[in-house]
């Protein structure tokens, strides 16, 4: 069994100090909009993944008459306690530790796996690649410490690369230069594009069975990686062809002073009935296409740790219909460890459909009380 | 808390060391204040005589004393075994690892556009014109493990391929993005057998 236990809030959003302590299978949380309950789902996620899903800048984290943000939870796993310690300062002094420890942040993403799913993640279906970019690295960061160090290293190269792209004095002996560059954003990037080709196919099969769930298998999903490099389904010609393209875009390189070849103006197609569902679905299809990616990422979280993860569900229910919210609650019930879930509509009738022991929070301008619900049986 | 004006002046000078903070300079401050004054005198004297007296070899570019340094002008050493290093510190871990009987090229630096380094700045002909000059046989690149090592190490290849006869890296066994440093002796020693061609 994995869950978080419990958590204390300090300076975070509207959050100025809270304890709570958490139900180990289900957590209601209601309250009107803006009163505090997306931020709890995001400091629970914070602990995690120790960035936001809703800003990439740290800052906004904390609470406005604070100077920095402090978060200590307590997960459980395998029966241990893992007290997680987050705080991060102003001048952007960000320190984690576990059980006292000193960690780093490519240690800790992989440990205690969260997957949330929020209005925003419609985006992942809506815009353009760089939102998908920042997903499906993120997804792999989360299932391959790997692809995350490559990750680095590769946006390293890229930013060293550019520079020598940029520099007009060294024109002369500028393929001399670059050569080095070359061979590791070859070496990196091909390797890049190999594991997200894995992630992707292994997202989709998953995603697919889910979509059948959600749509009684009226509809289908695929999915299927676009990359700058062609290597037609060979993954081994991948650093062969990355190196030829890198040869015929060179002038454009020199004109645009970066890089016009690689992992990081890749993209992903989502298809709905064989369709881009970025143009041709409706809203409600592409809200269940995101929901299917990330309820896909529960199970590819799932096989890896044997244990579900614990899943933070940010207002979405009121926008399903019935059929749909049943659906989602079966694969919970079947996928999930502890789950979260935030609503300002009633969600009784359904709740009690459940007929699960589970705490309800309520919360009201950034403070929490919370009551415990047992079943019925 | 009020200090003397010159135990303030000591502990904020003692500050200035890397990895020293108030705390363990204070601590040193008054381990000094306890010592004999001869043993002070020597403790600074030793400072002054390392300052002055160490230079960079003008072969390897290695600390050294004289003109040249100990392993450069020690007949005894591999003359066709070459190791490249980043730093001058990097070849004291190496010499303690006891495995490596070569001699030493130190870039004082790696490749990185970002900063300004390139192949100049890292004075690279000179490596090229000793490994020229001297017949060597074997060069062992052991830049650090990270982005701008590895394109260093790639460069060097590169430029060094056609003159000698193996070109190897030691790399892996060191952790991800650390220095050759931090390396402990034991993986130092395995990643010195188990080096790669390249
Ligand atoms: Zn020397």
């Amino acid at each position: 069994m994995f869950y978080i236990d419990n958590l204390l809030i300090k300076g975070f959003r509207n959050y100025r100090q809270q304890q709570l302590q958490f139900h180990p299978h289900l957590n209601i949380l209601i309250g009107d909009n803006a009163q505090g309950k997306t931020n709890l789902l995001e400091s629970i996620y914070y602990l995690s993944v120790t960035r936001s899903f809703r800003t990439n800048h740290d800052q906004e984290l904390t609470h406005w008459e604070e100077q920095s943000l402090y978060l200590k939870g307590t997960f459980i796993k395998n029966g241990f306690n893992h007290v997680v310690q987050i705080s991060y300062l102003q001048n952007g002094r960000f320190k984690l530790t576990i059980n006292n420890d000193p960690v780093n942040r490519y240690d800790h993403l992989q440990q205690f796996p969260v997957v949330v799913f929020s209005p925003d993640d419609l985006q992942i279906v809506r815009e353009g690649p760089s939102i998908r970019r920042r997903f499906i690295n993120l997804e792999a960061s989360r299932l391959s410490p790997k692809y995350f160090k490559e990750l680095r290293a590769y946006q390293r190269v890229l930013l060293q690369r550019n520079h020598l792209l940029k520099d007009k004095q060294n024109r002369r002996q500028i393929n001399v230069l670059l050569e080095p560059w070359d061979q590791s954003l070859i070496a990196l990037g091909s390797n890049i594009i190999r594991y997200r080709v894995e992630v992707i196919s292994d997202l989709e099969k998953e995603a697919q069975l889910f979509f059948n769930l959600m749509t009684n298998s009226r509809e289908t999903l695929s999915l299927s990686y676009l990359s700058t490099v062609n290597y037609c389904d060979d993954l081994l010609e991948i650093p062969k062809n990355f190196h030829s393209a890198l040869m015929t875009k060179r002038d454009q390189e020199f004109n645009r002073g970066s890089t016009a070849i690689g992992p990081h103006l890749d993209d992903f197609k989502i298809l709905i009935n064989g369709y881009d569902a970025r143009r041709f679905s409706s809203q409600g299809q592409k809200r269940t296409a995101a929901l299917a990616l990330k309820m896909a990422e529960v199970y590819l979280f799932k096989r890896q740790n044997h244990e579900g993860p614990i899943i933070l569900l940010d207002d979405v229910f009121s926008e399903f219909d019935i059929n749909r919210k049943i659906h989602l609650l079966d694969f919970l019930r079947d996928n999930s460890g502890q789950c979260f879930i935030s609503t300002a509509v009633d969600l009784n009738n359904l709740i009690e459909s459940l007929n699960r022991e589970h705490k309800i929070f309520s919360i009201r301008q950034g403070c929490a009380s919370d009551e415990i619900v047992r079943s019925s049986s | 808390m009020a200090y003397p004006v010159s135990l303030k002046k000591l502990v904020d000078v003692l500050c200035r060391f890397p990895g020293i903070g108030q705390k363990t300079a204070q601590r040193l401050a008054f381990y000094l204040l306890g010592c004999s004054r001869e043993d002070v005198i020597a403790i600074a004297r030793a400072m002054v005589e390392a300052k002055d007296r160490l230079t960079f070899c003008v072969i390897c570019g290695s600390l050294a004393e004289a003109e040249s340094c100990s392993y450069c002008s020690d007949p005894g050493r591999d003359q066709s075994l070459l190791c490249v290093v980043q730093e001058p510190r990097d070849v004291l871990v190496l010499e303690r690892t006891g495995q490596y009987r070569g001699l030493y090229h130190v870039l004082h630096g790696a490749l990185s556009p970002l900063d300004g380094i390139g192949p100049e700045e890292l004075k690279l002909d000179q490596l090229v014109r000793r490994v020229e000059d001297k017949n060597v046989g074997e060069v062992i690149v052991a830049t650090n493990p990270n982005v701008e090592g590895d394109a260093t190490a790639a460069y060097i290849a590169m430029l060094l391929k056609p003159l000698a006869s193996r070109v190897t890296r030691i790399a892996f066994g060191l952790p991800v993005g650390g220095d050759i440093e931090y390396a402990d002796d034991l993986t130092l020693s395995r990643s010195l057998e188990g080096r790669r061609e390249i």
